[in-house]
């Protein structure tokens, strides 16, 4: 090669640099309208209008793309995962079904139950209704049987079982059967179980005690039915196109493993006929790209990166169609009880009093998430919110170094402390926030561990932290959800070894309640313990997730304590394409 | 240069050294000024000082760096900015100054680079000597090990083995770089081992080597005097080619979050960063990107021109 | 000939078992199962779990029943949906192997006209571009030159499309153009594809030029032979030899590269499959990903060499 080339080879790589600079440069012309970024976008969770019938396109063009993350199963006693649940829900029901309730709230209606439970103690009986599963066969008692029992079996190994455990779902044997390891006591521990088909049409559930959440319980999909003859017939390739049988709105037509599932409608459903003809799910992890497809009209609702929210609001054709749902989740600051410095209440207060909510929120997350010093989600019966907690452990330098000083008074030192995290850009600028603001506020050093989300799992579950970025999940919306289990001195779930004597009395007194008003008073109890106790958690913010739904599509009505994966997709026979 | 009539193994050894010695300043001398002759690689090797002065020095003196890369601006609007003439790489999400982000990421990929590249010299000239004199034992293992090594890709091999390492209470490697350094070069060490090897048989039988032996020196000399020397031309095409794929490896995985672990954010990371935004604002991504490119490209060049210089013989 | 290739194909056995191995250790070195998460699950779901995937016997016996299984080609199930991973990897590896056939034939084709015309045109624009155009395309990373790719075509432009796979994901879907889609196409294919055509490019104008200066076609064109034909016939042939002897690691670059490209663009192919396998810790899965990775670079190293033979009749193995 001779020299004369080699400068010129410089020269044009300089120049296509150049060129992609030049490229660059031109775009960001057009987006110096949100530069001032003051204009405030009033449509930031405006909420797509449902619309009559009227509105409906003809049945040719009812057909639509959503995102989803791809699901693991579409066997409703096997699934994790958020996204496999949602995909379940359009698929199957229960006895019952969980619902908006027109209010923000949520309902429960009947699904394949006639009506309510007859109750004698412990005793639920169950009538269904006149139900068909896609294939045209009566939806009956014995298919609920079998579908708990598969719950319950540990061959089956739900990953949701313990719903249906004690503490929460107490269905008698239900335990016993999946710490079975014996496989000759199998049939007997089954037959034990207390679910059983006193004929086609009527079910009988024997709990270990009456509980107040059991229509809630028996809408979840660890609860829904299953088909013997099927199952025992395709194996695990049940779920497939061609084999699977469903008993809800929808039925699956065709799946590619790693591109997309079609739903199609279940003609046999006999419940709210839906309108769309088809569903196209598509598997989309990098919801930066979903975002194109979605501007591209290839999406007709994705959920799309809290970052790209001010994109969005400043786009005027995406404006009005983004969504912003509050989820059922807070994401708090976890701390380890059992950490010397942390165990004094001072050092946990000075930190959550460091913590800016508000502009952590709007810097980090786009103003996507809402800040709280809550710890029961909004949406849920019994929410208290932000008016109760903020001032005794919200946001206020000066009460932050009084509580520092009350701790360094008492002879303790600063501590340096961990901080256990996942690697991705927020969660790394959620730890630039905070270390910040702790160091600046009380000289606190905050050293960062960012791991992959397993390792973080495992070292929460070895409860091998000092402070950890983390939540709950509600996974059914009733107040006992978030708390039983946690910061109870002996939760499965307790890994802050949060335990306080007034908590557990509270929980009891939840526990031995005999009225629904009673039994959310004592758990708000319970709620104010924590928090003002900051036992195990510093609550930051409550989850917001940002969406885009097409205009085009109607009757999508976001709830985010029921939603799953995309907005509205608890009622997806409510969506609608619009003329 | 030194001829002599003197009897006696003394003087004899006298001249072997000194012929080689002669010869090899020539050589270096003579490599020096073919590099020199090679513009381009001399301008590359320009570029990379400034690159270096810039991402060691400058990053840490005012008039240059102007900000801290951990100075933030949490003011309404002062996020996510495009380039002006305060910030000229524009900000990122906390209202950080892109080019003070841009010039810390640069050193630390050449931190990475440059650390992989040691580590790598050091295994692959014990490993690689050791397997040249080890006997034919010695030197099977090592040829099958590195034909099993080279068989995983690369980029596979690495993610286990940070998988592996990350987050364990293992003295060193809870700095996040070492972590990544020693990652990369458990990978890389391989293709230095074999040219170590690989040379130093070859020398083995050359003139110089069989004279110094015939002499009676010690193994020891004849190894560290005259054969690792000797070693070294094509060992340094090799090292400076190993910067930019070491650059490139952690630049790649900290592209897919798999890099160097915060706090401090490596080139990789701040392109992955700025990809996610790029609906935003397209420069967070054009700026650690064309820094990466610049630096992998002056490698290159002066890889290329050192190769030629070294090794005539390639041209 | 035949007994060297027996003997090469054999040594991928051992080759394949160190492997194994070593990512068996590797990655049950790595914390946490694939079913930890922060939501604990009761001990006894756990167990039910880990029964049902093996996961409840000794790492020594683990190790031993994955040889056994795998030599009788049963690779496992995958946590994620219990899906064969013999079927995963096939799948997965179908795309990859689509993405990287396409990036080699736009890197086969651009790199040796380009190669050739540089030569030709020696000293001339056409062979300053082809020059630049190898030194910078070998040095830019491919995500590099992919981020560029989509501000300007994708982001600026919008005349393509940055998701997912613009071809078949299935074998059956090869023939039904329907399922093509160039704008999602474009612009992996051309990242994948710079890298293998600037070193083509490269090789091929080197090539070129040594051939160019050697006697016999200075014969040819002394007699008169017209320049075009002369060139193709004898220079092009003769000019092959390094170039194909390259294409062998650099399709199975193209392959075992695809790690960075895939994720960043959705594709659902054999490297992003197996990110999320070391993330989601399905060892069946990192283990199948592994193992054909590798055997694709053992082959491919085969292949260069009986490539030499073929092309070089002076090259023999016994």
């Amino acid at each position: 090669m001779s020299i004369k080339n080699r400068w010129f080879a410089l020269v044009v790589g300089l120049l296509s640099v150049a060129l992609v600079f030049g490229a660059a440069c031109g775009g960001d012309d057009d987006d110096d309208g949100d530069g001032g970024g003051e204009t405030p976008s009033a449509g930031a969770s405006a909420t797509p209008s449902g619309g009559g019938d009227g509105d409906q396109a003809p049945a040719d063009q009812q057909k639509i793309s959503i995102q989803f993350p791809e699901p693991e199963f579409y066997d409703p006693h096997r699934s994790n995962f958020e996204q496999d649940i949602g995909v379940e829900r359009m698929l199957f029901r229960g006895l019952y079904n969980l619902t908006d309730d027109g209010s923000g709230g949520v309902k429960v209606e009947n699904a394949m139950a006639a009506g309510d439970p007859t109750i004698n103690g412990a005793v639920y009986t169950v009538k269904l209704g006149a139900h068909k599963w896609s294939d045209g066969k009566a939806v009956t008692a014995q298919d609920f049987v079998y579908g708990i029992t598969r719950a319950c079996d540990p061959a089956v190994a739900s990953p949701y079982q313990y719903l249906l455990g004690a503490g929460l779902g107490d269905v008698v044997g239900c335990d016993a059967l999946t710490k079975n390891e014996d496989p000759a006591q199998a049939e007997t521990l089954k037959a034990a179980l207390g679910v059983k088909a006193v004929d086609e049409t009527t079910l009988e559930i024997t709990l270990t005690k009456a509980i107040p959440t059991f229509k809630t319980v028996f809408s979840l999909w660890p609860t829904f039915p299953a088909r013997q003859d099927v199952i025992e017939a395709k194996g695990d390739a049940w779920t497939d196109a061609g084999n699977i049988v469903t008993n809800g709105p929808f039925t699956i037509s065709a799946k590619t493993p790693g591109d997309s599932v079609v739903l199609a409608p279940n003609a046999n459903w006999a419940g709210k006929k839906p309108a769309l003809q088809e569903i196209t799910i598509k598997f989309i992890d990098d919801i930066a790209a979903a975002y194109k497809a979605f501007q591209n009209g290839e999406l007709q609702a994705t959920s799309i990166l809290s970052t790209d929210i001010k994109t969005a609001k400043a786009d005027a054709d995406l404006a009005d169609q983004l969504v912003v749902v509050g989820s059922a989740r807070i994401t708090a600051v976890e701390i380890q009880m059992e950490n010397e410095a942390l165990s004094d209440l001072n050092l946990r207060m000075a930190l959550s009093r460091s913590i800016d909510r508000e502009t952590l929120n709007n810097i980090v997350y786009d103003g996507s998430h809402k800040p709280a010093t809550y710890w029961v989600v909004e949406g849920v019966t019994g929410f208290q919110g932000n008016a109760a907690f903020e001032d005794k452990i919200g946001y206020d330098v000066d009460a932050a170094k009084a509580a520092l000083k009350a701790y360094t008074d008492s002879g303790k030192t600063l501590p340096t402390l961990r901080f256990t995290t996942r690697d991705t850009p927020q969660r790394r600028n959620e730890f630039d926030f905070l270390s910040k603001a702790w160091k600046d506020t009380l000289g606190i050093e905050v050293t960062p561990e960012f791991v992959d989300s397993k390792t973080r799992s495992q070292r929460f579950n070895a409860e091998d932290f000092d402070l950890f970025p983390g939540g709950w999940q509600l996974d059914y919306p009733d107040i006992e959800n978030p708390l039983v289990g946690l910061f109870d001195t002996d939760g499965g779930n307790n890994h802050y070894n949060c335990s306080m004597p007034e908590i557990d009395a509270a929980f009891a007194e939840a526990n031995a309640a005999t009225s629904n008003e009673a039994r959310i008073k004592a758990y708000q109890k319970v709620e104010t313990l924590v928090v003002t106790n900051l036992c195990g958690v510093i609550p930051m913010y409550q989850d917001g997730l940002p969406f885009l739904v097409s205009d085009k599509l109607g009757g999508v009505v976001p709830n985010g304590t029921i939603d799953a994966g995309l907005p509205g997709t608890y009622c997806v026979e409510c969506w609608f394409v619009k003329k | 240069m030194a001829t002599t009539t003197t009897e006696g193994s003394g003087s004899a050894r006298l001249f072997v050294a000194e012929q080689e010695l002669g010869k090899q300043r020539g050589l270096w001398g003579d490599a020096f000024r073919r590099l020199l002759r090679n513009r381009l690689a001399t301008a590359a090797g320009a570029l990379l000082l400034i690159i270096f002065a810039l991402a060691f020095v400058g990053a840490r003196w005012g008039p240059v760096a102007r900000y801290g890369p951990d100075d933030r601006d949490y003011t309404p609007g002062a996020q996510q900015a495009g380039p002006t003439w305060d910030h000229w790489f524009g900000t990122d999400q906390l209202g950080r100054d892109l080019f003070a982000r841009v010039l810390e990421g640069t050193r630390i990929s050449l931190q990475i680079g440059l650390g992989t590249q040691l580590l790598v010299l050091a295994i692959g000239i014990a490993v690689g000597s050791a397997a040249a004199f080890g006997g034919k034992l010695g030197d099977n293992l090592l040829m099958r090990f590195t034909d099993i090594w080279f068989s995983i890709p690369d980029l596979l091999a690495i993610i286990l083995l940070r998988a592996v390492l990350v987050g364990r209470d293992i003295p060193i490697l809870t700095e996040p770089k070492v972590l990544m350094i020693v990652a990369i070069a458990m990978v890389q060490w391989t293709t230095v081992a074999r040219l170590v090897r690989g040379q130093m048989l070859s020398l083995a039988e050359r003139d110089f080597v069989t004279a110094a032996r015939a002499l009676g020196a010690s193994r020891t000399s004849i190894v560290f005097k005259h054969m690792l020397p000797n070693t070294l031309g094509p060992v340094i095409v090799a090292i400076t080619f190993g910067i930019p794929v070491a650059i490139f490896a952690e630049a790649a995985l900290g592209f897919v979050g798999l890099g160097v672990p915060p706090p401090a954010a490596s080139l990789g990371t701040l392109v992955n960063v700025g990809y996610s935004l790029i609906q935003r604002n397209t420069w967070a991504v054009v700026f650690p990107a064309a820094a990466i490119a610049m630096l992998m490209l002056s490698f290159t060049f002066l890889g290329d021109g050192l190769r030629d210089a070294l090794d005539p013989r390639t041209r | 000939m035949l007994a060297y290739t027996i003997r090469r194909l054999l040594w991928a056995i051992p080759v394949l078992w160190a492997i194994a191995t070593i990512t068996f250790l590797l990655m049950h070195a790595v914390p946490g199962g694939p079913f930890t998460q922060d939501k604990t699950l009761p001990p006894a779901t756990q167990a039910a779990l880990n029964r049902r995937y093996n996961l409840d016997e000794p790492l020594p016996k683990q190790y031993v029943l994955y040889l056994w299984n795998g030599m009788q080609g049963d690779l496992g199930l995958s946590v994620k949906g219990d899906q064969e991973v013999s079927d995963v990897v096939r799948r997965t590896f179908f795309v990859t192997a689509q993405l990287g056939a396409l990036g080699f034939l736009l890197a086969v084709l651009v790199g040796m006209t380009l190669g050739t015309l540089s030569a030709l045109n020696h000293n001339g624009p056409l062979d300053y571009l082809g020059v630049a155009f190898a030194t910078i395309g070998a040095s830019v990373p491919h995500f590099i030159m992919g981020a560029f790719l989509v501000i300007v075509f994708a982001v600026q432009l919008s005349w393509l499309d940055v998701l997912g796979w613009g071809g078949p994901l299935k074998v059956g879907q090869i023939t039904d153009l329907g399922v093509y889609d160039y704008r999602k196409l474009i612009i992996p294919v051309v990242a994948v594809s710079t890298l293998p055509a600037a070193f083509i490019a490269r090789i091929t104008r080197a090539s070129v030029l040594e051939v160019l200066s050697q006697d016999y076609i200075r014969t040819a064109r002394a007699k008169g032979l017209r320049e075009r034909r002369g060139v193709l016939r004898h220079t092009i042939k003769n000019a092959m030899i390094p170039v194909l002897t390259l294409m062998g690691p650099l399709f199975a670059g193209l392959v075992t590269g695809s790690f960075i490209i895939e994720t960043m663009f959705g594709i659902p192919g054999l490297g992003r499959e197996s990110i999320r396998a070391v993330i989601a810790r399905d060892y069946n899965v990192i283990m199948g990903t592994t193992l054909l990775f590798t055997f694709i670079v053992v082959m491919s190293n085969l292949f260069v060499d009986l490539m030499y033979a073929v092309v070089d009749p002076r090259i023999r193995y016994s």
